[in-house]
C-alpha cells in the first residue's frame, strides 16, 4: 500500500451536479476515508417564517428545491394543518397525492437521465429528459407551473382537476410506461452498465438501519421503510403498497430501485385517478396556530423520509418551522459507501445515491 | 402499519442515556433541531418505531449550553448538530465529525437567535391586543355588576385635549410598520390634530 493521499472533491466538478465537497483520503486509488462538507449555499430560508405568515410561507417552502417543490408545499401544508387540527376534504387529499407522484417521477426521470449521460449514453439521457418534458407539460396544464406548482394550500388545494383530464394524465402515463420500459430494459441489461455498478459502494442491510438511512438508498439495502405505507391520506385508499427493495445495497441495486419507483408511481396515480371522489378541494382557514402548538410531520420525498416540524405562537407568523430533509439523513451512509471503493467509482457512487444538497442547506 | 406523533420532554443529563437505549431497542433516528426563545433555546430529539414518531424536547437551554453529543451512538447525527451549533450556538461535546462552526458559511453568528425587528414588532402588536382585550374584559365585567366604569371617561391611551389621539390599536398598527413610515404616520396624525384644536380655538 502506498501513502494516503488527500484528494478534493467539489463542491464545483463536472460530475457533480450538487455543490458538495467531499476530502477523500486515498491509497493507492482506493477511498479509504471520507470527510464530507456541504454549506456553501445556505439560504437561511427558515428564518422567513417571522416575516411570511403561515399561508405564504408555503410559497418559500416550495422554493426549497426545484425538484422536490411539490413535496415541500405538502409536508409544510400537512404539517400546519395537523398543528391547527384542520381537516382537509378527501379530493384534495388525493389531488395532492397524484401531483405528488407525478413529481417522483419528473425527480427520478430527472436522476436517470443525470444518470445515463455519467454512464455514457448520452441519447438515453435525452430520451429520460424527454420523458420528463411529458410529466412537466402535465403539471404546466393542470397547475400553471411547470417546476414551482403553486397549488398546495394551507386546508386543501388551489385547483381541480377534471375527471376527463384526469383520463388523459392516465393514457400520457400509459404511453410514457411502454417508452420508458424499453429505457430501463435497456439500461439495466447492458454490460457497461454493470461492469460499473454491480458490487461498487455497497451498503449492507446492517449498515442502512444503523445509520438510520432513507429513501431509495436504504431501500436497495433491504430497508423496508417507506413513509407511504403508513396509508395516510389518500395513500390509504390504495389497494395494495409495498415498498420497492432489493437486497444487494450496490449501485446497480439503487438504480433498479429508482427505476422500479417510477413504474409504482405510476400505477399509484392510475388507481386513485380511478377511485377519486367527487367534493371540495378545500376548507376556509381562519384563526392562528395556538401558542406554544407543535406539530411534528414526515413525508416521503422522491429521496426519502423528510421531517417537518411546526410550532405555533398565536400570532399568523410560526415561531419555528424546521425541515430535516433526506440528504441530510443520508450523508453518513454516503460516507460508508463510498469507503473502500475506486477513486474513479466516486462520481457513480454519489450520482446513484442523488443527494439534494440544495434541500439539506435550506 | 398507523402512524402517530407524541411529544415529550427530557432532561439535558439524560440525553445520552435516552439515545444508548434507544438504539439498543431498535428506535430509528430522525433528527434533531432547535426553537430559539427570548433568553434560551429548546432543542428536540426525534426518533421513530414501527410508525410512532416521538419528540423529546430540551426545554430552557442556556444560550452557551454545552450537551453531550449522540454521534457516537447515531453518527448520522453529525450534520443536526454541527448546523445546530452554527446556527443556534449550543455546543456539542464529543461530536464524532466536528466542524468547529465551520459548517455552515453564514455571514452572521449564530443567526437563528437573532430576534428580527419584525418579529419584536409582532410580538409588540400582539401584546397591545392582548391587553385592550383585556381591559375590555374588565370595562365589561365593570359595567356588568352596575359599578361605573373606572378607565371609562379617560381615554385610554391617556391623551390630553390637543395631544394627538393615538389609540392602542394604532400603535399597535404603528409597532408593526418600518421605523420610517411610522415615523412619516406620526408627524401626520400630530399635524392634523395640531390644525384640529387649532380649529376649535378659533370658532
Amino acid at each position: 500500500m502506498g501513502k494516503s493521499t488527500v484528494i478534493p472533491f467539489g463542491p464545483q466538478h463536472p460530475v457533480l451536479p450538487e455543490p458538495l465537497h467531499l476530502d477523500l483520503v486515498v491509497q493507492d486509488e482506493t477511498v479509504i476515508d471520507v470527510l464530507p462538507q456541504i454549506g456553501f449555499v445556505h439560504r437561511g430560508l427558515e428564518k422567513l417564517v417571522e416575516t411570511r405568515d403561515y399561508n405564504q410561507f408555503i410559497f418559500v417552502a416550495e422554493r426549497i428545491c426545484g425538484i422536490c417543490a411539490m413535496g415541500h408545499s405538502l409536508g409544510y401544508a400537512e404539517t400546519v394543518e395537523e398543528l391547527m387540527g384542520i381537516e382537509v376534504p378527501t379530493r384534495a387529499e388525493y389531488l395532492r397525492v397524484i401531483w405528488h407522484e407525478l413529481s417522483r417521477i419528473h425527480s427520478h426521470l430527472l436522476w436517470l437521465g443525470l444518470a445515463a449521460d455519467a454512464f455514457g449514453f448520452e441519447s438515453m439521457f435525452m430520451h429520460c429528459w424527454r420523458l420528463r418534458e411529458r410529466i412537466l407539460d402535465i403539471f404546466e396544464k393542470t397547475t400553471g407551473g411547470r417546476v414551482i406548482l403553486s397549488v398546495v394550500r394551507v386546508g386543501g388545494v388551489a385547483r381541480d382537476i377534471e375527471d376527463s383530464e384526469l383520463a388523459a394524465i392516465c393514457s400520457v402515463l400509459d404511453g410514457i410506461k411502454s417508452e420508458y420500459k424499453e429505457i430501463t430494459d435497456t439500461l439495466l441489461t447492458d454490460m457497461s452498465v454493470k461492469n460499473r455498478t454491480v458490487g461498487v459502494g455497497t451498503l449492507t442491510h446492517e449498515q442502512a438501519v444503523d445509520l438510520s438511512m432513507v429513501g431509495p438508498f436504504a431501500r436497495a439495502s433491504n430497508v423496508s421503510y417507506d413513509v407511504r405505507s403508513f396509508g395516510r391520506g389518500a395513500y390509504g385508499a390504495l389497494s395494495d403498497f409495498q415498498p420497492i427493495v432489493d437486497a444487494q445495497g450496490d449501485c446497480y441495486a439503487r438504480v433498479k430501485v429508482r427505476c422500479l419507483e417510477v413504474l409504482q408511481s405510476i400505477q399509484i396515480i392510475q388507481e386513485l385517478a380511478g377511485k377519486i371522489p367527487q367534493g371540495d378541494i378545500a376548507v376556509k382557514v381562519k384563526g392562528n396556530p395556538d401558542p406554544g402548538a407543535r406539530a411534528a410531520n414526515v413525508l416521503e420525498q422522491p429521496r426519502g423520509e423528510c421531517y417537518y416540524y411546526a410550532q405555533g405562537n398565536g400570532t399568523k407568523f410560526l415561531e419555528r418551522m424546521r425541515m430535516r430533509t433526506p440528504t441530510s439523513q443520508n450523508l453518513a451512509g454516503m460516507v460508508e459507501a463510498l469507503k473502500g471503493c475506486d477513486l474513479a467509482d466516486v462520481n457513480m457512487v454519489i450520482l446513484t445515491i442523488d443527494p439534494c444538497i440544495s434541500c439539506t442547506e435550506r | 402499519m398507523g402512524f402517530s406523533t407524541d411529544f415529550k420532554t427530557m432532561d439535558a443529563q439524560a440525553i445520552h442515556e435516552d439515545a444508548q437505549m434507544r438504539k439498543d431497542a431498535g428506535w430509528r433516528y430522525v433528527q434533531m433541531l432547535a426553537v430559539n426563545n427570548d433568553d434560551s433555546a429548546d432543542v428536540i430529539y426525534s426518533y421513530m418505531r414501527d410508525g410512532l414518531l416521538e419528540n423529546l424536547v430540551v426545554e430552557a437551554l442556556p444560550r452557551d449550553a454545552h450537551l453531550p453529543s449522540i454521534t457516537d451512538v447515531y453518527l448520522e447525527a453529525f450534520v443536526c448538530e454541527n448546523e445546530i451549533h452554527d446556527l443556534f450556538g449550543i455546543t456539542f461535546d464529543g461530536l464524532a465529525i466536528d466542524f468547529l462552526g465551520n459548517f455552515y458559511r453564514v455571514s452572521t453568528e449564530v443567526p437563528m437567535t437573532i430576534i428580527s425587528p419584525e418579529k419584536l414588532a409582532e410580538r409588540e402588536k400582539q401584546r397591545k391586543l392582548e391587553e385592550k382585550k383585556a381591559q375590555a374584559a374588565a370595562a365589561k365585567a365593570a359595567k356588568e355588576a352596575g359599578e361605573a366604569p373606572a378607565e371609562a371617561a379617560s381615554d385610554i391611551s391617556g391623551a390630553k385635549p390637543g395631544e394627538p389621539l393615538i389609540d392602542e390599536e394604532m400603535e399597535a398598527k404603528l409597532a408593526s410598520m418600518p421605523p420610517e413610515k411610522a415615523a412619516k404616520v406620526r408627524a401626520a396624525m400630530e399635524a392634523k390634530a395640531k390644525k384640529q384644536a387649532q380649529d376649535g380655538e378659533d370658532a
